[in-house]
């Protein structure tokens, strides 16, 4: 195991205090220390949003890109690189407004990254607009007559683009997010995470109480049952017990860079590019 | 210089593309230097296409004007390419013979300067194979008769054409041969140019850009599919394995230039290219690859806009575009080849800058360029230049360390010691953002001067811009990109006419070379671009504050030598050579 510590970032966070981003920090520390992932070998390709500023936050590579485009930076880094650990993360309205295509594709293709949502239902660093996840009837900065839209349910939309390991964990329960990323690590393909992360400026309702309240970690569910998953994943709610949490799905299928032709045979990073020869011109002849 | 022009003309699906290309590798092989010019539209059936070749014992630099062979596989084909203005404005027509199925084809004008050969192609074809495709074989085997060409190699190109279909090689050299000898009985030999034979090789300019990336060590593509770009798709589609290229067809644009800065990142040399359209969708992150000071190669081939605009056809309408790309002033360098050499030549060169100068570097052709095949000779050798790399562990490394000439080292990830963030908010030397928390005004000058700084460094090594016979010039045509074969050879034509011009090539545009200045003094300058508005016109004008001529075109089809000589005579004694 690695030290904790050597995952520290020079730069502490700047997000309010309380914000559930605090717990993703240190969990993604925790998973990393843990599966002795040295500092050197793993990537966090973020997005643009308060949780996309992760990565100065964290002693690891990392890359702040693009609203919306973390995921495909992170594939790109993966094709280049394979013996990294690339490591998606950005909010909800990064990732479930403009990256949804990249989102989609990435876990159709099954490629060996892991793609973590901090899921605050709520637009922060803009100071406050209705998100993607932001539920029917809710009044913010720019719904001031309540969101009229339903939700983006990210983890039907994971099932159902082919995704091969999907979780939902709590930011509070740190202990258990680090497992659920750990997990989603270790996963080969994509595994995509989404945590629920209480904004505690501009979200006064889903907060750490209400998410407490409201869900509850499976015990006995079979993450290899899409439907069972998918069920789980339709759950829902104010009520106590309605909103499960951990690991719905998790399967095994051929990952992209054991099929591509070039990247099963080579790590690109560690490959002399081919050098071109006279004979090579004789097709055009 | 001896010339000869061949065109076939048919429907899309007659195989006259498929045809034009054998022709063309006959004649390559036969010794002649050729280039090609392709005129379709996005049909798979119908419509009107044609294929032209034409031949040397010089280096072609154009299509060419005027026309000596015609294959007609059809009657409008017959009566298109014999009447004037064949070429959509340019202003010569077929003086010489056309071959076509006089069984087939009767209801047509006759024109005095044609001889119209008629050979049953239809019914030669039909007697070696079911499919009277096999028509367009017949008629270029009467080609070959008709420029007392070496049967034999067009033989070899029929048997590798169809190498995987046996029996279609026996069937198209018999359909070839007796097209060639009914040639020879009833006709007489139209031009024989006397070519040393040598080994050339055939490419276009889309090839000519993935042979390049890949002698400069490119390991991967993102792309998503867009035509005239696709050519350059799918020369590493067909290459990969050989090549051990990962090419990879994204979701989107965007995708697929954030997947290059993701890979270049990674430390492995990426390129992304699309046509206009696609390219617009890449705009943002080409400021991000600026930002973060990720090397980044983007192909950019230009066809008519705007919006999904003409498909099928070439423009130079994308300069401002390009040049304007991305929110913000950040340093980049935009080259565009002349021609399919300087496509090879300058996609490597693109790498060692991209990587040299960490920013985005521009390749930018045309449909023109990309689809049409030129003979070439290559020169291999590369020095891959990785630019500054920080050691491992290095205690002092800053990964944007305001250096100087503004370039700092790079760590890519998996190097130990030197873990850092690349940040497309502004941020200080070490990485770390300043847009958030801490708004330093004087930081963010320091960091947009630092990137800014490259470009003064690069600008002292650019090559020295290209003159074209400036001897004596009274009047400079300033071009770039694909026009430079048809400017050079309007050049050459009215200097013949005793008329002194010459021509500034620029294929380094932004930014560009002052050393122009030196020639351009005291001259009239008219510069020639495949647009409306004059975009490198205007560029000239802001660099230089000179007053300028602009020739543009903007019909969808590339310049063509006689209607830009024309043009220009018109310009420079005020008088066509010609009366339209």
């Amino acid at each position: 195991m690695i030290a904790l510590d050597e995952y520290k970032g020079k730069v502490s966070p700047d997000w309010c205090p309380g914000c559930g981003n605090y717990s993703q920090l240190r969990a993604i520390s925790m998973a990393l220390s843990e599966l002795n992932i040295k500092p050197e070998d793993a990537v966090i390709s973020s997005g643009i949003g308060c949780s996309s500023n992760m990565p100065e936050y964290i002693n690891v590579y990392g890359f702040h890109g693009l609203h919306g485009r973390l995921v495909p930076v992170a594939e790109g880094i993966k094709w280049a690189n394979k013996n990294l650990t690339v490591i998606g993360y950005g909010g909800d309205g990064d990732g479930f407004f403009e990256g949804t295509q990249h989102f989609y594709h990435a876990a159709k293709r099954n490629v060996d990254i892991t793609y973590i949502v901090s899921d605050n239902q709520v637009f922060g660093l803009t100071t406050g607009q209705a998100s993607p996840t932001t539920p029917v009837g809710r009044i913010t900065k720019d719904t001031p007559d309540g969101n009229i839209e339903p939700p983006f349910n990210p983890l039907h939309y994971a099932l159902t683009a082919g995704a091969t390991f999907v979780a939902r964990a709590l930011s509070g329960n740190i202990k258990s997010l680090a497992n659920i990323i750990k997990a989603g690590i270790q996963h080969k393909g994509f595994s995509f995470i989404d945590v629920l992360s209480p904004c505690v400026t501009y979200n006064k309702i889903n907060s750490y109480d209400f998410f407490r309240k409201t869900t509850y970690d499976m015990k006995d569910n079979n993450p290899k049952d899409f439907y069972e998953a998918y069920k789980l994943a339709s759950m829902w709610g104010d009520q106590p017990n309605s909103i499960p949490t951990g690991i719905l799905y998790d399967v095994q299928a051929p990952v992209y860079e054991d099929a591509d032709v070039v990247l099963s045979k080579y790590n690109l990073k560690d490959t002399k590019p081919y050098q071109l020869k006279e004979t090579d011109l004789e097709e055009f002849y | 210089m001896n010339d000869i022009i061949i065109r076939i003309g048919g429907s899309a699906g007659d195989g006259v593309q498929s045809s034009g290309l054998s022709l063309a590798k006959t004649l390559s092989r036969s010794g002649y230097y050729i280039t090609t010019y392709n005129y379709y539209q996005s049909l798979i059936r119908g419509g009107q296409s044609w294929y032209q070749v034409r031949a040397s014992d010089e280096v072609v630099k154009n299509q060419g004007s005027g026309l000596d062979i015609l294959i007609a596989l059809n009657e409008d084909a017959l009566k298109r390419h014999t009447s004037k203005n064949i070429n959509e404005g340019g202003a010569s027509r077929l003086n010489g013979i056309a071959i076509f199925d006089d069984s087939m084809i009767t209801n047509y004008e006759k024109y005095d300067d044609v001889k119209y050969y008629g050979v049953p192609l239809r019914d030669i074809a039909l007697k070696y194979d079911t499919n009277p495709l096999l028509k367009n074989t017949v008629a270029l085997g009467a080609v070959m008769a008709a420029l007392n060409l070496d049967f034999s190699i067009y033989e070899q190109v029929i048997r590798e054409i169809f190498s995987s279909k046996g029996k279609l090689i026996v069937a198209n050299i018999g359909a070839a041969k007796e097209g060639y000898e009914y040639y020879k009985n009833n006709y007489k030999l139209y031009k024989n140019i006397k070519v040393e034979k040598k080994k050339l090789y055939m490419i276009d300019g889309g090839g000519a850009v993935g042979l390049g990336a890949i002698n400069a060590g490119m390991q991967m593509y993102f792309a998503y599919p867009m035509t005239p770009a696709s050519s350059v798709l799918q020369f590493f589609a067909d290459h990969s394995k050989k090549f051990n290229v990962f090419l990879k067809i994204t979701e989107d644009e965007i995708s697929a230039i954030n997947g290059a800065i993701g890979a270049n990142y990674a430390g492995v040399r990426t390129m992304t290219g699309s046509s206009g359209g696609g390219f617009a969708l890449m705009t943002e992150a080409v400021g991000m690859a600026a930002m973060t000071e990720v090397p980044l190669v983007i192909y950019e081939a230009q066809r008519p806009g705007p919006s999904t605009g003409l498909p099928t056809k070439t423009e130079q309408g994308d300069l401002n575009q390009i040049l304007g790309a991305g929110q913000g002033d950040f340093p980049k360098i935009v080259l565009a080849p002349g021609n399919v050499t300087e496509a090879f030549n300058l996609t490597k060169e693109a790498f060692n800058l991209a990587e040299k100068y960490q920013l985005p570097v521009f390749v930018v052709s045309d449909l023109y360029l990309a689809e049409h095949i030129e003979t070439v000779s290559f020169d291999l050798k590369y020095e891959m230049e990785h630019g500054l790399r920080a050691q491992d562990n290095d205690p002092n490394f800053k990964r944007y360390e305001f250096t100087k000439d503004g370039i700092s080292k790079r760590a890519v990830p998996g190097q130990k010691g030197l873990m850092h963030n690349e940040d497309s908010d502004e941020h200080n030397e070490l990485g770390e953002v300043v847009s958030d928390t801490i708004t330093d005004p004087e930081q963010r000058r320091l960091s947009m001067e630092k990137r800014m700084r490259k470009l003064d460094v690069y600008l002292k090594n650019i090559p020295p811009t290209k003159t074209y016979k400036l001897d004596g010039a009274e009047y400079i045509i300033i071009q770039w990109g694909s026009t430079k074969g048809v400017v050079e050879e309007s050049i050459d034509r009215l200097r013949d006419d005793g008329i002194m011009v010459g021509a500034i090539e620029i294929d380094h545009v932004y930014p560009m070379n002052h050393d122009i200045e030196k020639y351009i003094k005291n001259k009239k300058i008219i510069v020639v671009e495949n647009n409306f508005s004059g975009q490198l016109n205007k560029l000239i004008k802001q660099e230089f504050l000179i007053d300028t001529k602009f020739v543009g075109k903007y019909d969808g089809e590339a310049f063509f030598p006689e209607q830009l000589e024309n043009t220009l005579k018109n310009i420079i004694v005020g008088k066509p050579i010609l009366e339209e």
